[in-house]
């Protein structure tokens, strides 16, 4: 005789999901039902087979990568929300960005730097590298940029490191350094002097405003949203620590 | 605990179970992608209660996308057809045709029953994980697992 009602509880205790109490009771019953033990041995056939036959599948290298770039926008939304950015913030930013596009072929300096800034509020373009600690900060550019920019935290003074991430600016790898101040992010973009200072400069375009500043090592840029004089203090934050860090 | 920590250490088990739900690559692809997007979006959800490493999560968010995808594909008239390419590489096995045979029974198989055969012979869950991916009350997927083996037995002999 077959114990058809009985399927479910076998193919449970092949699966090892009986308690102990039923599958004492079913093994009792089992010691003196071949019916019962010949269904357990088409089961276990079944699964030799499917063990034998059906190969294991791998997610494809091309589905792995775009699963990986996921990434990135996944660390970003606990930072826009710290940040208190706004959704408006983003209307601006992609405004500005059609504007930067359409100067077109001659792009000064600041154009690109500018364009720097407004396209890494847009999500998942602001850090590379997440990090408000310098010592992991700079590291990161080791091997990306051929000189190790300096980099600060200013968090004691209210202007705390970010992150950092690699730029394109004047047909070279830049490195750039991201820093906040309340809700505003201030983009920093360094490079070594090639030509001596190139002077000062200040700009205020779409309600950013563009610093220019050399160092005798350093060409910086700095753009933001952060209100003119914060942003000028923030500078003589930099070239303070620039110039104590200078006998190097 | 990180999402690409909860997300990417499954991606093969998503694939899987995307790959026998959708029965076609491209298909599958965009699933696994769509969850992963879906799981990154509500990952601020996960709590680790349906088991610690993610995965019952991530395959729930997997199967939930891909029953959307059906549902859409349906709505379109645009039913998906049967995926030779599937078996294409199941020639490995000792008897290929074996092989090929039990992978259509198990394609043959209606959805909820195919859903319970991938999850517990090709990824192992247990009935409890199971549940947590269907949705279902453990009881049923005791009963839905042990139907889907009498149907693949029935459909090999």
């Amino acid at each position: 005789m077959t114990h058809p009602n009985l399927e479910p509880q076998l193919d449970a205790y092949l699966d090892g999901e009986l308690a102990d109490a039923e599958r004492r009771e079913l093994e009792s019953h089992l010691a003196h039902c071949p019916e019962c033990t010949r269904f357990l041995d088409s089961r276990l056939a079944l699964r030799s087979a499917i063990k034998a036959r059906i190969p294991a599948l791998r997610a494809p290298d091309t589905l792995r990568r775009r699963v990986r770039s996921l990434q990135r926008r996944a660390r970003m939304p606990v930072l826009w929300r710290s940040l208190a950015v706004a959704a408006s913030l983003a209307v601006v930013a992609f405004g500005g960005w059609r504007l930067g596009r359409q100067r077109g072929g001659g792009e000064t300096i600041a154009d690109e730097v500018f364009t720097s800034h407004v396209r890494s509020l847009m999500p998942g373009h602001l850090t590379d590298v997440q990090s408000s600690d310098q010592h992991t900060v700079k590291p990161w550019f080791n091997g990306k940029l051929d000189y190790s920019p300096p980099v600060y935290d200013f968090a004691g003074r209210g202007y705390p490191l970010l992150g950092g991430r690699l730029e394109y600016v004047g047909g070279r790898p830049v490195g750039a350094l991201v820093y906040g101040r309340r809700q505003h992010l201030i983009n920093v973009l360094l490079w070594p002097s090639d030509r001596g200072a190139a002077g000062a400069a200040t700009e205020t375009r779409q309600g950013y405003h563009v610093l220019h500043w050399a160092t005798p090592d350093y060409t910086y840029w700095a753009v933001s949203d952060l209100g003119l004089a914060e942003l000028r203090e923030f500078e003589q934050l930099l070239q303070q620590a620039d110039s104590a860090a200078a006998p190097r | 605990m990180e999402f690409a920590a909860v997300v990417l250490p499954h991606l093969d088990a998503a694939y899987t179970l995307a790959r026998y739900l959708t029965r076609n690559d491209a298909d599958a692809q965009d699933v696994v992608q769509d969850a992963a997007l879906r799981a990154l979006k509500y990952f601020g959800g996960f709590r680790g209660t349906t088991g610690p490493d993610g995965r019952a999560w991530f395959l729930a968010i997997v199967r939930n996308t891909a029953y959307t995808w059906r549902h859409r594909q349906q709505g379109d008239g645009l039913v998906t057809q049967f995926n030779e390419e599937l078996h294409s590489d199941a020639g490995t096995a000792a008897d290929p045709a074996a092989a090929v045979d039990l992978r259509q029974a198990i394609d043959a198989l209606p959805l909820e029953f195919r859903e319970v055969i991938v999850l517990r012979e090709l990824e192992g869950l247990s009935y409890k994980e199971i549940s947590d991916v269907t949705g279902v009350p453990v009881g049923t997927v005791m009963s839905r697992l042990s139907r889907a083996r009498k149907r693949l037995q029935e459909a090999l002999t």
